[in-house]
């Protein structure tokens, strides 16, 4: 019984610590300011990796997305006659919830998991250990570029995720089922509303890829430097920013949308 | 000794996960002298490496390097030291994603606002003293071991360091490539005028080159002096190492019960 309690004060230290460990790790990383002229293109570098490469999966996704809303919102609206508000369903649907939600899940396995990989692998090839011995700090010149590509590439990619997806609605709804686009359009633009729609959805995405980036490179830059600490911190950085995505997300929404 | 001491490390203790692997070290390592640090695997080698680096700081001691005291140092005082330090990592540790040319090239664009035709100069002047000139547009994974050795030894003296440490150089080498890094470190250290600190358990190769040589077991240094002296040393335990015998100070049998009881022969098993 005794080893048990002494067992979870344990974890909730352990816990406690790595928390303590992160919000240095993030003072070190963003206490520095990189010169313009070797942290720009180190910057655009990781940008092209974290964000461009990102785009396939969030535009194929957020065309999906948006074609499964429009089935399953003419499904639903038509039962009442109410198919022409499809445009806004999907609109409000997207930019409101599940433009930033999927968007920053999609890129926690693909761009996060990537960050934390290579990071690691740096950290166990000894290059970021060669980086210090030279007399370069690892976390400006390695880790702050690809924080700041995520922090930055994260809401735009959520918006190309929002913009497809409602187009993606569009063409099952308009093209395919016959809705009229007049009111496809008319109804979106009169509902959705751009402070309380487009920028809180904007500031849930820029929430979210901060977290996101944050948990991958620290992940990475903490992981135990064997292939199976690699193998396990990816996967922490995966589970923690899906579970940090949805619990934010909720607390975010009630601070946004809970004035009831 | 000769010469003055490049670093100084009084009375250091130092323990990582609850193991002491330090127990009041004391040495002195000879400015423009090659020194190896020898010893068993396991005996902290790579760790008095980042100790005399700053990399890690001991729970008590000194460590003193061109008489500045590292552990003491703030961050930017020690990574402006560390300019002057160059350090052969074990793997070579070479940027994945730069070519040969600009992983040497690499300390120099961030040290120095050097134009580009003048790093390329010093680049290739470095690449051509480790042989390595015609590889400059290889990737690190087109290299064999030795290779990527001598491109890191580039680099680490692309800012013509006081001192350099090599951790494990002669580890999975074959005998041609082994004899290259020899040489290098004999030519580099005379030619150079370099401070450097060799940390190996190969002892033909490292008592080739050395002037200089100590050896760490259990947390303390059990000999040091010159080649000769070492190999004219009376501890048993020293000539145990310097010879490879299997048996002796350092047991072949890890610590375990008695034999018969385990083998269930004249009396009972356990």
């Amino acid at each position: 019984m005794m080893d048990r309690i002494a067992g979870l004060g344990r974890l909730g230290l352990a816990i406690i610590a790595s928390f303590g460990r992160s919000g240095q790790f993030l003072f070190g990383v963003l206490a520095g300011v990189p010169r313009p002229a070797t942290g720009f293109p180190l910057l655009v570098k990781q940008l092209y990796a974290v964000g461009v490469l990102s785009l396939a999966i969030v535009v194929v996704s957020g065309l999906f997305i948006g074609m499964v809303l429009g089935l399953q919102g003419y499904t639903i609206l038509s039962d009442y006659g109410s198919e022409s508000a499809i445009g806004q369903m999907i609109a409000l649907t997207l930019v409101r919830e599940l433009g930033p939600v999927v968007t920053a899940l999609l890129f926690a396995g693909r761009a996060g998991s990537a960050l934390t990989a290579e990071i690691g692998l740096m950290k166990a090839t000894e290059q970021l250990s060669s980086m210090e011995m030279m007399g370069v700090d690892p976390l400006r010149r390695v880790v702050a570029p690809r924080l700041w590509a995520g922090f930055l590439a994260m809401p735009v990619l959520a918006m190309i995720f929002s913009v497809v997806g409602i187009w993606g609605g569009m063409l099952v709804g308009v093209e395919w089922l016959g809705v009229f686009e007049g009111s496809f359009w008319g109804n979106m633009q009169s509902s959705v509303d751009f402070v309380d729609d487009v920028l809180n959805g904007f500031i849930k995405s820029v929430v979210f890829g901060f977290v996101c980036a944050w948990i991958a490179v620290y992940q990475g830059y903490d992981c135990v430097p064997t292939s199976a600490g690699i193998s396990s911190a990816t996967t922490k950085t995966v589970v923690y920013s899906s579970l940090a995505v949805l619990g934010l997300d909720f607390v975010l929404t009630a601070v946004m949308f809970g004035d009831f | 000794m000769e010469s003055s001491a490049y670093i100084t490390l009084r009375d250091v203790v130092f323990s990582r996960s609850g193991r002491r692997i330090f127990d009041g070290i004391s040495l002195d390592i000879p400015k423009g002298k090659v020194t190896a640090i020898m010893g068993p695997s396991g005996t902290g080698k790579t760790t008095l490496l980042r100790l005399i680096g700053g990399q890690l700081r001991p729970d008590s001691g000194q460590v003193s390097v061109a008489g500045h005291d590292v552990p003491r140092l703030k961050r930017k005082a020690l990574y402006q030291l560390r300019e002057k330090m160059g350090m052969l990592f074990q793997s070579g540790a070479l940027f994945t994603d730069l070519s040969v040319y600009e992983n040497v090239a690499f300390p120099l664009r961030v040290h120095t606002s050097l134009p580009e035709d003048m790093i390329r100069d010093i680049v290739l002047m470095k690449l051509e003293a480790v042989g390595l000139r015609g590889a400059r547009e290889l990737m690190p994974s087109e290299l064999s071991g030795g290779m990527t050795r001598r491109v890191a030894l580039a680099r680490s003296i692309a800012l013509d360091p006081e001192l350099i440490m090599y951790d494990e150089p002669f580890a999975g080498q074959d005998p041609i490539a082994m004899g290259v890094l020899v040489k290098l470190i004999r030519d580099l250290n005379s030619s150079m005028g370099l401070t450097s600190v060799l940390v190996s358990h190969d002892v033909p190769e490292s008592l080739s080159i050395c002037h200089y040589a100590c050896i760490i077991a259990d947390g303390k240094v059990i000999g040091e002096g010159t080649p000769e002296e070492l190999r004219a040393h009376p501890s048993e335990r020293v000539q145990q190492f310097l010879e490879g015998q299997p048996d002796g100070p350092v047991p072949f049998h890890y610590p375990s019960g008695d034999a018969a009881a385990d083998f269930g022969v004249g009396g009972p098993s356990s």
